[in-house]
């Protein structure tokens, strides 16, 4: 084949491949999931794959649906929102003396579940010289509640407002004493326990307070101060309050509090990468595997037909199944790919021995044959050129069967446990019991990524089909 | 070559291939277990050394422990068969799976220990499903497929091949996820868990067992019909385009008849033996499927000896899977023999 023809048949095909609908919507889905798999890093964090697997994921809140469901709920819920240094207002007093200012606009019907107070930087190695801190809150009613007084931190401080002990004793004295609610002492201890202190801060001063809070909307103020010896002794420049959310960025969170969204965006480099992996090694070994039987005949013919037929009426999943057992659940990547090309390539290399057999008994192969080619340039330049097409259509009919079978072994518990794939996830939600508690946001995304995946490469293969089997037109 | 001679030849292919199966996945196997029995050995010792007059006799007479530990260990070791060779293992490992022997699980599964008395317990239930299943799946795609025919090109038949492509992109479990979503937690319409009621009897129990169906089968009807429906209009048309069709139509048999007697009279072997190779498949899709809906069949058993490394479970199961896919292969043969008397004849 010269350049020339290449050329040619490259330009009837694109204008063939104009009048595919199917097609060009394949085309755009998948153009659209290679740019998500190319720029991940850039979409998300490039750290991700790293921490997917780790507990990195503590400061998140976990099971929170997405942010946006506060459009369709008349409930709306406190997303998830980070404070650092940048967003809060700092008075420097003088004298050791700093004042961190935190304005937060409630505007939820069910407020944070929590706030995390943490990356204080001191270099006082003495106990006595470490800085105080003193936290109050200023409320929209005009109230103002002392929640810690004088604690003293240290690097590692990391204070949770709304499960330290400190911070509930005194906002449960401070709501029992402004709502002037009555409380035996049996109760005191149960209502102190059980109670949501959250709920509290940010809820209306009434007799209920304690039972059923009414959100009080408006602007809070935290104010955080902290007393050192010395200037130099604290450095608050990575200093963050984490408002921990009961809903979370574009996807929510799983059970143990990973961004969805994250999961979902990285899950599509593995699964294009399998997917294709798996499509090409297994359409090229079918080719090859069905034009060497048919080109050689004969007793070689015999016996790569029995051992492809063998291949054959094995069920594909069960051994695979067995398999991954045996590598004990911890299947790499590289090794999931070889597993499914294992037995991707055996229908493949049925059509193509007997396209090839119809092939090899044409006049223009006799004719190559009479003028001295040897079996390699009549394989290559005369049968090959003539099946590629047909190889073209399988690569791309076989990348879903590659993608839900990855999918398949990785939901079993069979993949590769620090790799970030969306079978992966959903093992993780079925274990977790995401369907029967309702977590549709993390059941229902990586089974549409897999179904769009899926989809494109049909739409493409079946019109590459069309397009390059013209046979295939009629019906 | 006579049919009874064909039908011969492929039984006996059927067990080679299981009999090789067998043995490859046995090696496997043996290895797997061999570490499996290690740890086992050590945690028995383990347990029994906290035995009261043992820490005595250890503090007392330590050769006389370590003496004891050593005869326990190899009489454990006899237990569980690590004395003998690999090979000898593998090999009569093979022969107790080829005769259906596979051994105890360490748990009870469906209240049973012995793990062919467990898939003894589970076939049925996962024929019951898929069966019921693929016959719903066969009328539905055999009314829409023949629709879609008659109507090759129009609206009804794009539509069918849009929902087909749509459908065939959908993993089969993860709808079943979305359905135990919709209809079990937001609806409330149906139970999450298809695990049917011990305690009923009688027709209390049936309708119990039917009531936990209604969902899996529903996932696995909305994912295969549009599929199927579409590989019927694909064989229906090839059909309807021969020239014996053109005759009965020009000879003014009713248009009924032609499509009903003679077009699916003589589509039906491929459709028949697309409906057994349904099934086979189903078989693979299946073991997730169960698992999700928590159905008591072949594919929890998977799920189950997966999540508590119940090694001979696993053996069990795929050596019966196998065994049942090569079994259908064949009746599909038998099936197509009879309906199209021309493969009969050699091939």
């Amino acid at each position: 084949m010269r350049l020339e023809d290449l050329k040619e048949s490259a330009k009837d095909f694109l204008h063939e491949f104009r009048y595919q609908k199917g097609g060009i919507i394949g085309f755009v889905l998948l153009v659209i999931l290679v740019s998500v798999a190319v720029f991940a890093p850039y979409i998300t964090s490039p750290d991700v794959p790293e921490r997917w697997s780790k507990e990195f994921w503590v400061e998140n809140p976990q099971n929170a649906p997405p942010t946006w469901i506060n459009y369709f709920s008349s409930e709306k819920l406190a997303p998830h929102e980070v404070y650092t240094i940048e967003d809060m207002q700092v008075e420097d007093m003088g004298g050791g003396r700093k004042i961190i200012k935190i304005v937060y606009m409630n505007s939820y019907d069910s407020p944070p579940k929590d706030i995390v107070l943490k990356g204080f930087e001191t270099t006082a190695s003495d106990v006595r010289q470490k800085p105080k801190m003193t936290i109050i809150l200023k409320r929209p009613d005009g109230n103002e509640i002392v929640l810690m007084k004088d604690r003293r931190i240290s690097s590692n401080t990391v204070i949770q407002i709304a499960t330290n002990t400190e911070v509930k004793n005194n906002v449960f004295n401070w709501a029992k004493t402004t709502s002037g609610v009555q409380l035996n002492p049996v109760e005191e201890i149960k209502l102190q326990a059980l109670m949501d202190t959250m709920k509290i801060l940010f809820g209306k001063v009434d007799k209920k307070i304690f039972e059923s809070p009414v959100p009080l909307l408006g602007e809070y103020v935290f104010e955080i101060q902290i007393t050192s010896s010395d200037d130099d002794t604290i450095n608050l420049s990575n200093f963050t309050a984490v408002f921990s959310g009961r809903t979370y960025g574009l996807m929510g969170t799983d059970s143990k509090g990973r961004d969805i969204w994250a999961g979902l965006i990285w899950g599509t480099r593995v699964s294009l990468s399998v997917g294709i992996a798996v499509a090409v090694l297994s359409v090229l070994i079918g080719v090859v595997y069905g034009v060497a039987s048919a080109y050689f005949g004969g007793w070689r013919d015999e016996l790569l037909q029995r051992f492809n037929e063998f291949m054959f009426s094995l069920p594909v999943l069960p051994i695979l199944i067995l398999l991954g057992a045996y590598f004990k659940g911890h299947v790499d990547l590289v090794q999931i790919v070889l597993l499914l090309v294992l037995f991707g390539w055996v229908g493949v290399a049925k059509v193509a021995r007997s396209m090839a057999l119809q092939i090899k008994e044409q006049t223009f192969v006799e004719a190559a044959r009479a003028l001295g080619a040897g079996s390699g340039r009549i394989v290559f330049k005369h049968i090959m050129p003539q099946i590629m097409p047909y190889a073209f259509s399988q690569m791309a009919l076989s990348v879903p069967y590659a993608v839900m079978t990855e999918a398949a072994l990785s939901f079993l518990g069979l993949g590769d446990p620090t790799a970030v794939t969306w079978g992966q996830m959903l093992y993780d939600a079925q274990n977790a019991g995401a369907t029967i508690n309702g977590y549709w946001w993390w059941v229902i995304p990586p089974g549409l990524a897999i179904a769009l995946v899926g989809l494109s490469f049909v739409l493409l293969g079946v019109a590459l089909d069309r397009i390059l089997n013209p046979r295939m037109r009629t019906l | 070559m006579s049919f009874a001679k064909y039908l011969g030849i492929r039984i006996f292919n059927a067990l080679l291939v299981l009999i090789f199966v067998t043995f490859v996945v046995s090696i496997l196997f043996v290895k797997v277990a061999e570490d499996d029995a290690k740890t086992r050995i050590a945690e028995i010792i383990n347990n029994e050394a906290r035995n009261p007059s043992l820490i005595r006799l250890k503090a007392n007479d330590p050769e006389a422990f370590e003496k004891w530990k050593r005869n326990r260990m190899e009489q454990l070791k006899r237990e569980f068969e690590l004395d003998k060779t690999f090979w000898e293992r593998v090999i009569s490992k093979t022969k107790n799976t080829l005769l259906l022997d596979f051994g105890n699980a360490r748990s009870p599964v469906f209240g049973e220990i012995k793990v062919s008395k467990i898939i003894e317990k589970a076939i049925p239930r996962t024929v019951l499903l898929f069966t019921t299943a693929q016959i719903i799946i066969t009328f539905i795609g055999l009314i829409l497929g023949i629709k879609a025919a008659q109507k090759a090109g129009k609206a009804v038949d794009k539509l069918l091949s849009v929902l087909a492509m749509l459908t065939a992109s959908l993993p089969m479990w993860w709808v079943g996820m979305v359905f135990i979503l919709i209809f079990a937690f937001q609806l409330g319409l149906f139970p999450a868990s298809s695990l049917p009621d011990p305690n009923l009897e009688g027709f209390a129990y049936y309708r119990d067992l039917i009531w936990r169906m209604l969902l899996p089968l529903a996932t696995v009807v909305f994912v295969s019909f549009g599929g199927w429906a579409y590989t019927t209009r694909n064989i229906m048309i090839t059909t309807m385009h021969e020239d014996f069709i053109t005759v009965a139509r020009a000879k003014g048999v009713p248009e009924n008849r032609v499509i009903y007697g003679h077009a699916l009279r003589a589509a039906s072997p491929p459709i028949v033996t697309n409906v057994i190779i349904g099934l086979l498949g189903s078989l693979g899709g299946a073991i997730i499927t169960e698992a999700v809906f928590n159905w008591p069949g072949m594919g929890r058993l998977y799920w189950v000896a997966l999540q508590q490394s119940e090694v001979n479970l696993l053996m069990g199961v795929t050596y019966v899977t196998v065994a049942l896919f090569l079994a259908s292969m064949i009746i599909a043969d038998v099936i197509y023999g009879y309906l199209d008397p021309r493969v009969r004849v050699g091939r």
